[in-house]
């Protein structure tokens, strides 16, 4: 085995992770990233390593689907969809963000109105042809998009197409015959499930999506061509599991959430590795935090993610809360007066005051480097040395409006910040049931261990983890990432009339997909595959998931199932229906393509005698403090500091503050105990 | 809310002609707050002032 | 105040409840469960005091502390045993309507009651005159379905059978009633048991204690909102159209909303009396809407709770249209009237506090109910469809199109799931071009979902309003477009009114009409009304909803002076 290279282009910085399996070697840097032009961050950053000939696999984790989504930066759709039905993304499912809040403005979908339109034909629900597609309709309206010429991409949703897909498909061809090169996703594809408002939101963001990641990833690969690494690059998706680009490209939409996904990969593996089984991750980069438990050693996997409230995305997801909050996160006054963080921020280009290219506003950054929290000459590992005039300049400008000291302000802004922070861990913690005290919470990004104990403090979690290269902690995980593909198809049948040979077939069918899938990818060894049934009593509208063992539906078997799901339901709900009719809904097959995994070295034992290399003036609750600042180079296992204390390292620093401690563990993370 | 002596069903429903409460006869705590006033039976002292208030109010809007 | 466990126990109470929530819209079997989400989870103290609620139904939720209080009058605490759940539907007793179904479970610890695990949830099927339970033309509640008095359905721990077999007996479709009985029972049981947790973990005193403090922390934060109102006495009127019985009888509610310092006293006094049609509201549905309507117009992040409910007064005059008496019917009173008693206050109180209002909504929850028997399957089949409206034009922005009225936060059903239920073939679901009342902000736009019948007949009812009597615009902005229910019989061409077609009393409120196969059935739901005088609306918005369709050339040169060029 050679190298692994995981890169994870972030909307600041492109941040880089080789593994070496000959030496056990894990290496790291980062760069800035240039928003325009993603690739260019990552060629930059290649071309510190000496040679690329002895690199086996470099696996990418990107934001430009998450972005082009967020900012509404996509292609210009237009909806194609059954007679009567155009609406069905504006009226979405008639419920409200809030109860009682009469200031909401309903969520937009990714369509103009005027852009949807509608074409003669109907599938039934029992999957009967009950009027004819209207071909000629179709054509008439190829023409008219040609000459509008304005639409970009076409999303194509026709009713029961769950059921039988062959408006769709005849749809699809016709508008590919008539409109060449236009980017077309349908919902079969995308999203063969009932429930038309989500499948539609889903195969139009997959549409919206298209071009804009079609475009940057066919740079990717000229540009990975060129350095030989051509074959050799995976993507990262949303299920946490590795593609290639032009796969990727034809399904973005699986890319909705693909960079954040490796922090909670490498936290699983840190579960594995230190035998804690609850952590929260926070990952805290320049735009965004992200926020995923890993419970019991588990990631949590989700399909009922919506980039925006009432904007369903329901392709299989690890479940991660981002909200728009970083180091980046820029300081304003309202109306009333009060002081706000974000959630508007300064990207790379120009970036916070203190990057010294231009930009003047005060950031989560600016006041971090006024509080010395951030020493202006270690960021970036020394390679980017940061203005500190320009940081004390922009926290003045709004110091001075509200009439407060600089100090005083940078801190807070910074609380202002952690209490922003502090709602994505609710969202993912009390709000979800789980009790912050059972958890250790794992601060990545570069921004991460800054904040981790006001943190840990506010949010009432006892314990903090910062791993290796915390400013890299995706990009880890990509090194230990697996090749991963899900292929779901519904399959209604019901335990008073069960077809058994008809099951195998369709769930053999779909084993066979999923391989084939890989291997066209190129991941041949090492598959493994997971085989599932969603089911439900008859009459209900949500699925269990049960997992199906074996390949053959036989009577042994199918009986298992059923007595499988009176137990499962009576396990998750709390009840059961003896007897009652069992429906099965969706058949699941998971294919995996397990990757080796690299072993983590032990940090050397401590001889007691850490000493701190510098020492310097930072701000705390009560004032300015003389605080020691410490090489994260120099400690080893078993090491201990007490706050008040800086561990500085290339690509962040924790801040250790006042009444907390750290503990160096066998792997060099440091663990955090108020 | 009157039930019958063996408490199977309701007899008769009281409420306060003011608010419209139900006003439970088995209820200790419900008596004691009772006030007649005009050959009605009101909740509390407050529905009754309240009630003679709006009556005024409502007059001398009228004339 | 512990702020920080306040905080903390808190979100913890309103996770249970959401969690609770979670598992009855997984285990349903009802449409109106798993798909509109037509219910509440909360729990209770030992007063039946309302401590945590999950944002499901905003009309159970102001209904809950009522009911529970209620049922505690007739069965007292020492008679509660651990394991029991009680089971209430009656309207006469706290109660809001008959399909409303409250579950309630106490929370022992250590042999000792702590409080309540609650479930309010609309159950479609009730018995009764109409399948679906919503009996437009009913004259006495015992044709709105079978009434349940506080009962245990569950008695220590094992099901009470002669409870379950009397309820089942007296409804169209037992199998699935069971299993949205077993539902609500799954979420009071999960209730107990995650709040349980809660006492192990920070001890009976602890938690009492912290949630004593947190009803006044809501209490106290709900009277500082209030104290920022102008003092003073507030009137509006509005009416509902009709009760489905008295053709074209409009019943007036008014109300004068007492504003002073931190209290807040909705006075109902001079509404109607009591409708003799399914139109009217209990108290709990009156003091539920007092309640709605005075959180839409604060702080939406104070903690959700009785607390709030504190500085709030009701004044409801038995036997009138807000507080009907016995025997009259109520099923309409907490779909249609609730959302007409929240838009009363709303407009009384748009000169005080402009900018946390809005004109009009369609305030109808369309209540299209059917039943038969599919004739593929011949299992019995019933249904309640709830559809959106357009809300109203606000002072800051438009109203928006297709969202439940405001006494629900309902979702529509798919109609890919509509249709696999039960035997019709949509036609459309389309907004409606101009039904969004002019005016610089615009209202919200309606919309219409065309039917049609593929089952030999399904017996339809409705209870639904602003057929006539259009969603009204403020200051200056225009009316909203009116609702309809029209039918097209097989062989026929043209769109007939339920009063034009089977001869009845109300377009909008009717039951029993025998839809056949091939006939078509179209509901078209109003929208809201506008803001301030159309004139000054943005050029650009009015170009922009041209393009897209909101509005059509005539209304565009009607009201905003749009001229072609």
């Amino acid at each position: 085995m050679r190298k692994i290279i995981g890169i994870d282009i972030g909307g600041t910085f492109t941040d880089f992770v080789t593994y070496d399996p000959a030496t056990n070697q894990i290496e790291n840097w980062k760069n800035l990233t240039t928003p325009a032009e993603p690739i260019k961050g990552v060629m930059q950053g290649l071309e510190k390593m000496e040679t690329l000939a002895d690199v086996d696999k470099a696996r990418l984790g990107t934001t430009i689907a998450t972005n082009a989504l967020l900012t509404r930066r996509g292609a210009n759709v237009a909806y194609v969809t059954t007679t009567g039905f155009r609406d069905i993304p504006f009226i979405q499912r008639g419920n409200r963000k809030a109860h009682y809040d009469i200031t909401w403005i309903k969520t937009r979908p990714f369509v103009e109105r005027a852009n949807c339109f509608e074409i003669d034909g109907r599938i039934t629900a029992k999957g009967d042809e009950w009027a004819p597609l209207d071909e000629n309709a179709v054509r008439e309206l190829a023409a008219k998009i040609k000459q509008d010429g304005t639409i970009e991409a076409v999303a194509i949703c026709t009713l029961f197409s769950y059921v039988d897909p062959k408006h769709e498909f005849r749809i699809r061809e016709i508008l590919a015959e008539e409109l060449p090169g236009m980017p077309l996703s349908i919902s079969y594809d995308v999203l063969p499930k009932w429930k038309e408002y989500d499948r539609a939101s889903t195969t139009i963001a997959d549409a919206y999506l298209k071009p804009v990641v079609a475009e940057n990833f066919r740079k990717m690969q000229a540009q990975f061509d060129e350095l030989g690494l051509g074959k050799k690059v995976g993507v990262i998706k949303s299920n946490g599991g590795e593609a290639t680009l032009a796969s990727a490209a034809d399904a973005p939409v699986q890319m909705a959430l693909s960079g954040p996904t490796g922090a909670v990969v490498a936290t699983r593996i840190m579960s594995e590795l230190t035998g804690i089984k609850n952590l929260v991750v926070f990952d805290m980069g320049g735009t965004s935090t992200d926020c995923s438990t890993v419970v019991d050693g588990a990631e949590h996997v989700t399909t009922n993610f919506e980039i925006e409230w009432g904007i369903p995305i329901q392709i299989p997801m690890i479940d991660i809360n981002t909200i728009g909050a970083g180091g980046g996160s820029i300081a304003w006054i309202d109306k009333g007066g009060m002081l706000r963080m974000g959630p508007q921020s300064a990207s790379a280009d120009p970036g916070p005051a203190c990057y010294g290219r231009g930009g003047q506003d005060a950031t989560v950054t600016d006041a971090n480097v006024v509080l010395g929290r951030i020493s202006p000459d270690n960021f970036l590992g020394g390679e980017m040395t940061l203005d500190s005039e320009a940081s004390h300049a922009a926290v003045g400008r709004i110091a001075k409006d509200l009439g407060m000291e600089v100090d005083e302000c940078a801190f807070a802004m910074v609380q202002i910040a952690n209490n922003n922070m502090l709602g994505a861990l609710r969202a993912v913690l009390l709000q979800r049931g789980l009790d912050p005290r059972d958890f250790t919470l794992v601060a990545s990004g570069g921004a991460g261990p800054v904040h981790v104990c006001d943190l840990m403090d506010i949010s009432g979690i006892p314990k903090g983890l910062v791993p290796n290269f915390p400013g890299q902690f995706s990009a880890f995980g990509f090194i230990m990432t697996d090749a991963r593909v899900d292929r779901h198809r519904t399959v209604q049948q019901s335990s008073k009339f069960f077809d058994g040979e008809r099951a195998t077939q369709a769930m053999a069918s779909l084993v066979t997909d999923a391989i084939k899938e890989l291997h066209d990818q190129g991941y041949t060894d090492r598959i493994e595959i997971k085989r599932s049934i969603e089911a439900r009593y008859l009459g209900q509208n949500h699925e269990l998931e049960l997992h199906f063992n074996g390949e053959e539906f036989n009577e042994a078997t199918i009986a298992t199932m059923w007595e499988d799901f009176h137990k499962e339901h009576k396990i998750r709900h709390g009840f059961a229906i003896p007897g009652e009719t069992i429906e099965t809904v969706n058949f699941k097959v998971v294919a995996v393509a397990v990757s080796e995994k690299p072993v983590m070295p032990d940090l050397e034992k401590t001889e007691g005698k850490l000493t701190a290399k510098s020492t310097r003036k930072v701000r705390f609750k009560d004032g300015w403090h003389e605080v020691s600042v410490f090489d994260r180079a120099d400690l080893r296992q078993d090491d201990e500091i007490a706050g008040p204390a800086l561990i500085e390292e290339s690509a962040s620093v924790t801040i250790v503050q006042p009444d907390h401690r750290i503990v160096v563990d066998r792997i060099g993370n440091l663990i955090i105990s108020a | 809310m009157k039930f019958s002596a063996n408490g199977y069903y309701i007899e008769s429903y009281q409420k306060c002609p003011n608010c419209g409460v139900l006003m439970y006869a088995n209820s200790e705590e419900d008596r004691k707050k009772r006030v007649e006033h005009e050959d009605k039976t009101y909740c509390s002292q407050r529905c009754v002032d309240w009630s003679i208030a709006r009556e005024k109010r409502r007059a001398s809007a009228a004339g | 105040m512990d702020f920080v466990t306040m905080n903390i126990l808190d979100s913890a109470m309103v996770s249970i409840c959401r969690e609770m929530g979670i598992t009855l819209m997984k285990t349903s079997y009802s449409t109106i469960f798993n798909e509109a989400l037509d219910f509440t989870c909360g729990l209770a103290d030992m007063n039946g005091d309302m401590i945590a609620v999950a944002d499901f139904c905003p009309a159970q939720i102001g209904g809950m502390p009522l009911l529970v209080q209620s049922c505690l009058k007739e069965i007292p605490i020492s008679d509660i045993h651990e394991g029991d759940i009680i089971l209430h539907n009656d309207p006469y007793r706290g109660g809001l309507h008959t399909p409303e179904h409250t579950f309630f479970k106490p929370i022992f610890v250590e042999g000792e009651i702590m409080g309540f695990a609650v479930a309010i949830g609309h159950i479609a099927e009730v018995g009764g005159m109409a399948p679906g339970g919503f009996c437009g033309e009913a004259t006495e509640i015992f044709q709105e379905g079978v009434r349940i008095p506080p009962v245990k359905i569950v008695k220590r721990g094992e099901d009470n059978v002669e409870v379950w077999k009397l309820l089942l007996a007296n409804v169209r479709t037992p199998r699935v009633n069971y299993g949205d009985l077993k539902a609500l029972i799954a979420a009071v049981d999960l209730g107990e048991k995650q709040m349980q947790g809660i006492f192990a973990k920070y001890g009976k005193a602890k938690v009492k204690e912290t949630v004593a403090d947190l009803l006044l922390y809501s209490e106290k934060r709900m009277r500082a909102e209030l104290e920022m109102i102008p003092d003073g006495i507030y009137s509006f009127d509005d009416y509902v159209e009709s009760d489905g019985v008295e053709s074209d009888k409009n019943h007036l509610i008014h109300v004068d909303v007492h504003k002073n310092g931190g209290s807040i006293v909705m006075d109902y006094h001079g509404t109607s009396p009591q409708a003799i049609g399914p139109i009217n509201a209990t108290l709990g549905v009156a003091t539920s809407a007092a309640y709605n309507a005075v959180l839409h117009m604060t702080d939406p992040t104070i903690p959700r709770n009785s607390g709030c409910f504190r500085p709030i007064e009701v004044m409801a005059e038995p036997g009138s249209l807000l507080n009907v008496d016995f025997p009259a019917p109520s099923v309409g009173g907490n779909t249609e009237t609730h959302p007409r008693i929240v838009g009363t206050i709303l407009g009384a109180m748009s000169k005080a506090l402009p900018d946390r209002v809005m004109a009009a909504e369609g305030g109808t929850h369309c209540n299209f109910v059917f039943g038969g028997v599919d004739a593929d399957t011949k299992e019995y089949f019933a249904c309640y469809d709830l559809e959106a409206v357009g809300w109203g034009g606000r002072s800051f922005a438009d109203g928006n199109s297709a969202v439940d009225s405001i006494n629900g936060n309902c979702r529509i059903t798919p109609v890919e799931v509509y249709e696999t239920r039960f035997p019709w073939l949509i036609e459309s679901l389309a907004l409606d071009t101009d039904s969004g009342g002019a005016g610089k902000h615009r209202g919200g736009l309606g919309y219409s979902k065309q039917m049609l019948c593929v089952n030999d007949v399904i017996t339809c009812s409705q209870m639904t309003d602003r057929h006539l009597l259009a969603p009204w615009g403020l200051e200056g902005g225009k009316e909203g477009g009116c609702g309809a229910t029209l039918v097209m019989k097989d062989g026929e061409d043209t769109w007939k009114t339920m009063r034009e077609a089977y001869g009845k009393a109300s377009t909008s409120r009717f039951n029993n009409v025998a839809i056949r196969r091939g006939d078509r059935v179209l509901l078209r739901m109003p929208g809201g009304g506008g803001y301030g005088d159309p004139a000054e609306r943005d050029p650009d918005a009015v170009l922009s909803d041209l393009k897209d369709g909101y509005i059509s050339k005539e209304a565009a040169k009607k009201y905003y002076g749009y001229k072609e060029a």
